[in-house]
């Protein structure tokens, strides 16, 4: 294709996206106002990322993110459209309009930041150490001389490689599952894992196990499109809400079986 | 939250086809009649009507179908039209099969000797009946085994229609697989179901090819 008619076309697209993302500006002002107007608020979330976003048995979405997104439709006092995005067009569905807000895991990065406007986090992913019932212990030196299970070149492999003593011996498996396996079967006492992987343990082998120490964290936020102040501000108060009065206790225990995690409360502050 | 997998994550899977089959007769439809009119206006007289045909053919088979449908979602969308996925996947999946096919085709009707369309000329058949009479007919013959390797293809790609919503039988596969991890199981399902269906259009092209070698027999 010659260059003019290469140059012609990116500008058409550029000017028609300018021309997109201003009237986007100018309707984010009223992002909260529209929303109940409408009556109905859509919500993006994943469907493939348990226990976060799931397709449960009747094909309905499900999940962490599905049960923070209904208690934010009726503090909205709105009706809720769950839309089903994956991780890869997640930003697009909220950007181009498709969604009004995404409760789908989506971790706060700088990078993301950039994008879209993040609330304060309403989820985390946790990496810890977690342990037989029996073993006593609560800070990393006490790894010294232990055994720990972890899945080979994984964020908790680096983790616990960084703040385990010299003496302990750090078994590497190929998978979370093999070394989740490993545990279970008792050919070690300790593991390095997500608390999604304790969800998976608490399944196969309940109250055998708990955890002992948290090594790292990544939270979760809404997303808004960005601009939407009031919008924003209101999820922020609904997340605030949630967090003093129990429900997004009630709601992590009920998918990831342990209570609210302390570094969603610190960030309420 | 791992759960088995049973005959009810089956018939999930076995339903999610029916996307599967409306996304590509959308596109097998939207692509033949797209793609007719491709070809005849690339073989066409008019030297515009040539240039514009091969730009759009060039547009559309030189991106990926992929990114065809998030900008047709998408982008649409940016601009200030509000279109369902069904339309932007209708729209897409439309353009990449009409420039596939109507480059198959031209090929296809390039290949008919031209002094059966001159021969006809001198017949006084004038374009339409040249074309749907004589030229048409015998290049349709050369045309079936390349076009169902084409649709066959196209079948397989509707799975690319997830990233603007639609859980067809890919989607859901690997929705399915995340709550019971099993991807062996579950993939290979998904793979038997796309063979059920690909097969049949295979065979059936070649029984199509028989009829017309028999048809053309000296």
């Amino acid at each position: 294709m010659p260059s003019i008619l290469k140059k012609g076309a990116a500008l058409f697209l550029g000017l028609g996206l300018m021309a997109g993302l201003t009237t986007m500006v100018a309707q984010a002002a009223d992002a909260l106002q529209a929303i109940k107007s409408k009556g109905t608020v859509k919500i993006g979330m994943l469907v493939d990322f348990p226990p976060y976003g799931l397709m449960n048995e009747q094909n309905k979405p499900d999940g962490y993110d599905a049960d923070v997104a209904k208690a934010l439709a009726k503090e909205m006092g709105v009706k809720l459209q769950l839309v089903p995005v994956t991780g890869p067009n997640r930003i697009p569905y909220l950007l181009s309009g498709q969604v009004d807000l995404l409760v789908a895991s989506l971790g706060i990065t700088p990078a993301r930041a950039k994008k879209v406007d993040f609330s304060e986090s309403y989820a985390a992913i946790t990496i810890g150490v977690y342990g037989k019932d029996n073993v006593k212990i609560s800070k990393p030196e006490e790894l010294a001389g232990k055994t720990i299970a972890v899945a080979r070149a994984s964020t908790q492999d680096t983790a616990v490689t960084k703040v385990a003593p010299k003496s302990t011996n750090i078994r590497r498996f190929d998978s979370d599952a093999a070394a989740l396996q490993a545990l279970i079967s008792g050919q070690v006492p300790l593991l390095g894992c997500s608390n999604v992987c304790y969800v998976t343990i608490q399944k196969l082998a309940p109250g055998k196990y708990n955890k002992k120490f948290e090594l790292s964290s990544q939270v979760q936020g809404i997303a808004v499109k960005p601009g939407e102040k009031d919008l924003l501000a209101w999820v922020n108060q609904f997340i605030d809400k949630a967090k003093s009065d129990g429900e997004l206790d009630k709601i992590n225990q009920k998918w990831l079986g342990e209570p609210m995690p302390a570094i969603l409360k610190k960030s309420s502050q | 939250m791992i759960r088995p997998f049973g005959w009810n994550e089956f018939e999930l899977i076995l339903f999610a086809v029916r996307w599967t089959i409306v996304l590509a007769v959308m596109a097998f439809v939207g692509g033949g009649i797209g793609g007719l009119i491709v070809a005849l206006l690339r073989t066409s007289d008019s030297r515009v009507l040539r240039v514009a045909t091969i730009v759009f053919i060039r547009v559309f088979q030189g991106t990926p179908l992929l990114m065809q449908l998030f900008l047709a979602y998408f982008g649409m969308t940016i601009l200030g039209f509000s279109v369902n996925p069904l339309v932007a996947a209708m729209v897409a999946l439309t353009a990449h099969a009409s420039a596939y096919l109507g480059e198959i085709w031209r090929g296809c009707i390039e290949a008919v000797p031209s002094g059966q369309s001159e021969a006809a000329t001198a017949l006084g058949l004038r374009y339409f009946n040249r074309m749907r009479c004589v030229v048409l007919p015998q290049a349709a013959r050369i045309a079936v085994p390349p076009t169902v390797g084409f649709l066959v293809q196209l079948l397989k790609e509707t799975s690319l229609a997830s990233i603007i919503g639609f859980v067809e039988l890919t989607r859901q596969a690997q929705i399915i697989d995340s709550v019971t991890f099993r991807p062996f199981l579950v993939f290979s399902i998904v793979a038997a179901i796309y063979f059920a269906m690909c097969w049949p259009l295979s065979l059936a092209a070649r029984r199509l090819e028989r009829k017309f070698a028999q048809a053309t027999v000296r």
